[in-house]
């Protein structure tokens, strides 16, 4: 079962890419999450597993290129590896979506980050759909009626 | 925006691009700052304009969005969302959606505003995105009046709904039902059973891989909600519980083993991760059978079903690649499920625990990281399923110590702890002494935090497996265990006695003292001292600041110095450990502990003072013994009021002649419960940090504690006169001895007031002064019948302290009282707020020799 706490994307830098919080967390637990996760994440050697524990629950984490994919799991109901899993699916599916994805790409179309993302995963953090076909047929779908919506309105 | 095509969107879309572009290339902080909070201010006019067209307030939401990933305010932007979504434009609408549930959460009283619309759009006649982005966003921001009023639209969709053959529109509407039912169990009452008929029975969703994962997350969720349901114990719950709807679910079970192991033979390339079919489905379906499973209630289509479950977990570990990630994945759900379920017996589950370790041993031959690590971590919890399997991997958890990553070797530690029996004790012990001595030789390099927890847990669970275990079994020679520990315990000392607490050096020290093997004790006492007294030049053995090291040299010289000089069956090197010797290492360690004030500096000095004092008559030396006497003199004036305390009194005590001193200053007994009791200094020192309040703590706690455990401290440590503050008041106190003699005749005086009575005794408290924030009394004890041993507890309220005097009777000497003493005992209390006393006596009668105590609370008229 996933039960996903949180996904957070953070730069390098520290930077915060993306948050999306699926537990329902005070704005001053997200803050402090945030400013205390974060540096002990970026402080990890490459080498460190990418399961740790923090606070009352697990968090597990991955790195692409400049980006870090964090991710607040429930102890003894998510399954920590599947959880790398889940990450490594939605960067497959952005890769694919935006065409060898880069932080950039995610940076300046978050909303499209989130779009994926929410077909993927849903409710309290629970996986909704392993296709990356279908998640991103689904979200091209939703971006050409966009489009038409616009078209539409030039028309009339 | 990729597929904009209007020139206004696009113009909007580089205002946010700027923006972003801004906030990136800002070179300070503080010019990221300045550029924030104007664009905030910026998109909050903007917000409140009601002429703003559409483009420009999509444009300044996802400002507002990007904002929101920054970490900014935007809860001024809450309504503006709520208002895209009831725009008749996808366009609108699907920001509208997203922003909502990105910037409002569960608790918002805003969400009634969402209601109309929600139900709306979920019953959309033409756009299945609309459905599909309100399922989203009801599923992320469900409040229970939401669940409640729209968990009938939800079910509405799936059996009437045109869309109700889209896997799209169902995996969501599944996974919502799932979502309102864990908010509120009691929706289950109204759930359509037909519903999951109709999603499993049809073969429209028979292979869907996002239909069965919601559904099976519906399973768990009404699975999962009859467990709080009962956890809470709420009777009406309980009793209104949709009773049809396990048994109901349970009966597809066997279709959940079909699609799981339909899976085996999956070769799907979509869902194909590295050789394993869907990971994700796999893992998500043993999770939701084994739910099934531990389902607290008999139900007879979960029970006929538990050997073939058996068989499918077993199938599922036997066709799974344990070489690839995403095997090790599905693996790991089996040992997750194996070691979890609980209504098998144990002949059933045996070859499963077997089997469970034996997956999780070859995770630790794995190259990744992760893999050991959650292997690591399952097998600590796993050991007591099945021990033996456990200990036939020590190979390999004994070489994850070797592993780069330190939270690996903290869980090998930890298991490897968890795995010590009398049989490996030898073996694993001096595995971790290896570990440990290869960190010190290379100096703890990268040390941290995490590191010194790691320290921490070894010192820690090795005192408790010396407690527990022994290798008496292991040698045939039971001597040989408490020399063998203690040699281990002079090495930890050694190599990390810096990161030893001060309770763990008091269980050392016991260690030491309890050792009754003399001759081997002396000579390992012998070799300690040699490194610790060794002349200045040759002290680089011990890390300077290794305190623990110095506490027990220090307490080892005060207790063994006379012994040890003298034993004849141990060869000491007289150059290194002699009188002279002894007496400038105390001072030595005087000196440099004199300006640091932690609390752990502080307990050394108290050690070292009772050293000081007991070598007083453990040397010969006159001019060594007057070193010692002006060392105890000097800290007469130590800031630190207990060590002036304990100073002053030792300075008397150092004055008093030989044959008094012996008695008091003769070696210590042997410890008989060394857990029970806290040693003296770690009180005194608890006081130190905690003030006054703690102390007042300490006088409550005192109410608790039973009156053996107050002797029993009594008896271990008799020449503490500390020990005096922190103890009640006994009549049979020794130093109050000189004013016993005195005796004033004592009476009840006429205006005592009677706060107390009963069968046994009767209490009465008498004002003796009372200003601002003092207050002064004495208590008068008259026992009814003829009683011994009293002892009395009191405490006061946290802002309140308390001084207690000694117990007086004027017609008795020992601690006998006949029927009708009178007892009297001082009070002081200092403090603020209305004055409370809670009172405890504890007595023994003479007459029929049982124990009794009394406890009653005591409000005064008066408020300090």
């Amino acid at each position: 079962m996933t039960h996903l706490k949180y996904l957070l994307l953070v730069s390098r830098q520290g930077k915060i890419r993306l948050t999306k919080w699926y537990a329902p967390l005070s704005p001053k637990e997200k803050a402090k999450i945030i400013k205390n996760l974060v540096p002990l994440i970026l402080s990890r050697k490459a080498k460190m597993c990418n399961i740790l524990e923090y606070s009352d629950h697990k968090v597990a984490y991955r790195r692409y290129a400049s980006l870090y994919f964090i991710c607040g799991i429930t102890p003894d109901v998510d399954n920590e590896l599947l959880t790398l899993e889940i990450i490594h699916k939605y960067v497959e599916t952005m890769d694919q979506y935006f065409g060898n994805v880069c932080e950039l790409d995610i940076i300046y179309n978050f909303t499209k980050a989130y779009d994926i993302l929410n077909e993927m995963i849903m409710c309290d953090g629970s996986l909704a759909e392993t296709s990356k076909t279908v998640v991103l047929k689904d979200v091209r779908t939703m971006d050409s009626m966009v489009g038409t919506d616009d078209l539409n309105r030039v028309l009339s | 925006m990729a597929s904009s095509s209007t020139s206004s969107s696009k113009k909007a879309a580089s205002s946010l691009k700027s923006f972003i572009k801004d906030v990136r290339g800002a070179k300070t902080l503080a010019d990221e700052r300045a550029i924030v909070t104007k664009q905030s201010a910026k998109v909050r006019t903007k917000l409140r304009d009601d002429h703003l067209s559409h483009s420009k307030r999509r444009t300044n939401i996802q400002k507002l969005l990007y904002l929101y990933i920054l970490g900014e305010q935007t809860h001024f932007g809450q309504v503006e969302c709520i208002n895209l979504i009831a725009s008749d434009d996808f366009v609108d609408k699907r920001l509208g959606y997203l922003s909502t549930s990105l910037l409002l959460d569960e608790s918002e009283d805003l969400l009634t505003l969402l209601t109309n619309i929600l139900s709306n759009d979920l019953n959309h006649p033409s756009n299945r995105y609309i459905v599909s982005l309100a399922l989203n966003t009801l599923g992320s921001l469900t409040s229970i009046e939401l669940a409640r009023d729209l968990f009938p639209d939800v079910q509405k969709i799936i059996k009437h709904s045109k869309f109700n053959r889209e896997p799209l529109i169902m995996k969501k509407c599944l996974q919502c039902l799932a979502k309102l039912i864990t908010k509120d169990s009691s929706l289950l009452e109204i759930l359509d059973l037909e519903v999951i008929e109709y999603c499993l029975d049809s073969n429209l969703f028979r292979m869907n891989h996002g239909v069965l994962l919601s559904i099976s997350k519906l399973f768990q969720a009404i699975l999962l909600s009859y467990d709080s349901i009962s956890r809470n114990n709420d009777q009406y719950e309980i009793e209104n519980y949709n009773t049809k709807v396990i048994p109901f679910i349970s009966k597809y079970i066997p279709t959940l083993f079909e699609k799981l192991l339909g899976l085996m033979n999956d070769i799907t390339p979509e869902f194909n991760v590295q050789g394993t079919a869907d990971p994700f489905l796999q893992c998500d379906l043993i999770y939701t059978l084994t739910l099934f499973f531990n389902f607290p209630k008999e139900i007879d289509d979960i029970s006929k079903h538990g050997d073939k479950f058996i068989n499918v977990l077993i199938q599922v570990a036997n066709n799974t690649s344990s070489t690839t990630g995403p095997g090790k994945v599905v693996l790991y759900e089996t040992t997750r499920s194996i070691f979890s379920l609980k209504n098998f017996n144990e002949t059933e589950m045996k070859p499963l625990y077997t089997l469970g370790i034996n997956t999780l041993a070859t995770f630790l031959k794995a190259k990744d990281n992760n893999t050991k690590y959650v292997a690591l971590n399952s097998l600590v919890k796993v050991i007591p399923y099945d021990p033996e399997s456990v200990q036939r991997h020590k190979k390999f958890i004994l070489n994850c110590l070797n592993d780069h990553d330190i939270s690996i070797k903290m869980r090998a530690i930890e298991l490897l702890f968890a795995i010590l029996n009398n049989g490996n004790l030898i073996e694993l012990i001096n595995e971790i002494m290896n570990f440990l001595e290869n960190l010190y030789a290379n100096q703890f390099k990268n040390f941290n935090d995490d590191w010194e927890k790691m320290i921490h847990l070894i010192i820690d669970s090795l005192i408790v497996a010396f407690k527990k275990f022994s290798i008496a079994e292991e040698t045939g020679n039971p001597s040989d265990d408490s020399i063998w520990k203690l040699k281990i315990l002079i090495k930890i000392l050694k190599l990390v006695g810096n990161f030893i607490d001060m309770e763990t050096i008091n269980d050392i020290l016991i260690s030491f003292n309890n050792t009754e093997n003399i001759d081997h004790k002396f000579q390992l006492i012998s070799r300690m001292l040699l490194i610790s007294l060794k002349p200045e030049t040759l002290m680089d053995e011990i890390a300077e600041n290794n305190i623990a090291w110095n506490i027990v040299s220090i307490w080892c010289l005060g207790e063994y110095s006379d012994s040890l000089l003298l034993n004849k069956n141990v060869a000491i090197n007289h150059e290194v450990i002699n009188e002279f010797t002894i007496a400038s290492y105390l001072q030595k360690m005087d000196e440099s502990y004199r300006i640091d004030k932690d609390v752990s500096a502080k307990t050394l000095i108290h050690y070292l003072l009772t050293s000081a004092l007991k070598l007083s008559v453990k040397l010969n030396d006159k001019r060594c013994i007057e070193n010692l006497r002006r060392l105890i003199l000097n800290r007469t004036k130590d800031s630190d009021l207990m060590i002036q305390l304990k100073a002053v009194q030792y300075d008397i005590l150092f004055n008093q002649p030989a044959n008094v001193k012996k008695v008091l200053l003769s070696a210590m007994p042997i410890f008989e419960n060394s857990s029970a009791s806290p040693s003296i200094d770690t009180a005194a020192t608890m006081e130190i940090k905690s003030g006054k309040t703690k102390k007042n703590d300490l006088l409550l706690d005192l109410l608790d504690y039973s009156t053996d455990e107050l002797q029993e401290q009594k008896k271990e440590k008799p020449a503490n006169l500390l020990q005096e503050l922190l103890q009640p008041n006994t009549t049979n106190n020794n130093s109050s001895s000189t004013e016993q003699q005195q005796k004033p005749i004592i009476t009840l005086p006429d205006d005592a007031k009677e706060i107390h009575s009963s069968e046994n005794i009767e209490v009465y408290s008498k004002l003796i002064s009372h200003e601002e924030g003092f207050f002064q009394m004495e208590l008068y004890f008259k026992p009814l019948i003829s009683i011994n041993n009293l002892k009395t507890f009191c405490a006061v309220t946290k802002t309140q302290k308390l001084t207690l005097g000694q117990l007086f009777c004027s017609t008795t000497n020992n601690d006998t009282f006949p029927k009708h003493s009178i007892i009297r005992q001082s009070l002081k209390v200092t403090g603020t707020g209305k004055l409370k006393l809670r009172l405890k006596l504890t007595f023994e009668s003479n007459d029929t020799g049982s124990e009794l105590s009394e406890q009653f609370d005591h409000k005064f008229d008066q408020t300090l």
